[in-house]
């Protein structure tokens, strides 16, 4: 069953080794391959942040500690850990569960700068894109039963989340009225084991894929997510014509999909 | 159904990562609906996002911002836990037509008669009032006004089937022409065809009888 999942690269974790929860970027190189940070209850994260204190952390941290001013229940800075898609799943399914709100903490800790930033970038101000980012990690509360690892990863589940509050956003700025519920969001039948393995085999060979592209290329792909510009405004940003733009934003995406493709 | 024509990748690329006009998203995520093939693409797209999300710098939040998130579960948490399904939305009708799931929030306009055999009602998407959306409902083997258009044109067959230059196009199908195309599809003889179109910016009609109707769609 772990064939696929072996194959995932170290940054993400180990999905071989159940008990993983955290691993740190940084040292991901440095330590032994899928050995366990934290111990708990394995497929299962609750209870106490002690998990999360230093001395339940095996891995010195590499750099000194930046000041911390942002988040308080932490006990590490947040953009020091990694949280492997895995873990990310197993802290959703604490949620649906049993309203853990430690789980929470840890995902609000990890996925909510990283929204706003997102948000951002999309061309939202930063106390509206604050506030979505509040918004959609609220959302993760809430429809943590509905999340389906079969369908996505808890970051792309997330992403979709931000993405529909920004449209609804942006819809409700010219009408008052509330938003109808995404249809999508309806329970699914429970995930078969093997979709979940798809789905993270399909995530972790979306990343990869990321990587391989040029710079070049990654900037096209990432703009034609972030740029809230019309391709207009980014070719004479760039100074090239536009015709030029929309043929880099096609090759951009053709050639991601021709790795995606390829890693398959 | 065997779908044979696909919105473009760079569409659907474009559908994941909140892109595209409200119009074309709405005509795409009814083929989405009837399409595993796209919603595959739609999930690869998506994860991009994802993977996108997780490599973001981390901002910098307000910082209370836990604390504000953890009391606002407080409030949350006097709700009853749900996992329920969504009530069964009837589907939304036009008349004797039964339209996609996806229409059920729109405001759906009445039939208009645009000419012999030839009929339109204007779909608008609250908070959306730039959204040039039609559902097009044509008798069996007639043309369609002949048009180009400034954006790309996206056409959703919900029944029947037309054919163009490009082919013929089933229930299911969706043709995606871009601004260069100029075409006149011909309703196929069997039946009539019913479809959901949208375009990305101005519709231009050709024909002395589209040009008529013209400021009637108020495009």
């Amino acid at each position: 069953m772990w064939k696929v999942g072996r194959r995932l690269p170290t940054l993400y974790g180990h999905p071989a080794n159940p008990d993983h929860r955290l691993s740190r970027r940084r040292d991901a190189g440095k330590k032994k391959p899928g050995r366990p940070l934290i111990r708990g209850v394995p497929g299962r994260v609750t209870g106490s942040m002690n998990a999360l204190e230093p001395s339940a952390v095996s891995v010195k941290p590499v750099a000194p500690r930046p000041p911390r001013r942002v988040v308080r229940m932490s006990t590490a800075p947040p953009d020091e850990m990694t949280l492997s898609p895995e873990a990310q799943v197993r802290l959703v399914a604490a949620i649906a569960a049993s309203a853990d709100r430690q789980a929470y903490a840890i995902l609000f800790r990890h996925f909510a700068p990283r929204v706003k930033t997102f948000l951002m970038r999309s061309g939202l101000p930063a106390l509206t894109a604050e506030e979505l980012a509040q918004e959609t990690l609220l959302s993760v509360w809430r429809k943590a039963s509905y999340f389906d690892p079969g369908r996505a990863g808890v970051a792309t589940w997330i992403f979709t989340i931000a993405r529909n509050l920004r449209i609804d956003h942006l819809r409700q700025q010219r009408r008052r009225d509330v938003q109808e519920e995404d249809p999508s969001e309806e329970a699914d039948a429970p995930p078969t084991g093997e979709a979940v393995l798809i789905t993270a085999e399909r995530e972790a060979i979306v990343r990869r894929a990321l990587t391989q592209l040029s710079d070049e290329q990654a900037t096209v792909v990432k703009l034609s997510y972030f740029g809230e510009k019309p391709h207009s405004e980014i070719a004479s940003e760039l100074g090239i014509p536009i015709g030029t733009v929309k043929s880099r934003i096609r090759l951009a995406m053709l050639r991601l999909r021709a790795l995606v493709d390829d890693l398959r | 159904m065997t779908i044979n024509h696909h919105p473009s990748e760079e569409s659907i690329a474009r559908y994941a990562a909140g892109r595209l006009e409200a119009g074309p998203a709405l005509v795409l995520s009814v083929h989405l609906a009837g399409c595993p093939h796209c919603r595959g693409l739609l999930r690869t797209f998506e994860a991009v996002g994802g993977a996108l999300i997780e490599d973001m710098p981390p901002a910098e939040m307000a910082e209370d911002a836990l604390e504000v998130a953890l009391a606002r579960l407080d409030a949350d948490a006097q709700r009853p836990a749900r996992r329920v399904s969504a009530p069964q939305q009837l589907a939304p009708r036009l008349g004797d037509v039964e339209l996609p799931a996806a229409l059920a929030g729109c405001e759906i306009g009445p039939w208009r008669w645009m000419g012999p055999g030839f009929r339109l009602s204007r779909v608008r998407l609250p908070g959306e009032p730039d959204a040039n959306i039609l559902l097009m409902r044509i008798s069996a083997g007639r043309k369609m006004p002949e048009h180009g258009h400034t954006g790309r044109e996206f056409t959703q067959i919900l029944s029947g089937s037309f054919s163009d230059s490009n082919g013929r196009y089933r229930a299911g199908d969706l043709a995606e022409e871009d601004s260069e195309t100029e075409h006149q599809p011909i309703v196929d003889r069997e039946s009539e065809c019913i479809c959901l179109a949208a375009v990305e910016g101005r519709m231009k009609l050709q024909g002395f009888v589209a040009r008529m109707v013209q400021p009637l769609l108020g495009f």
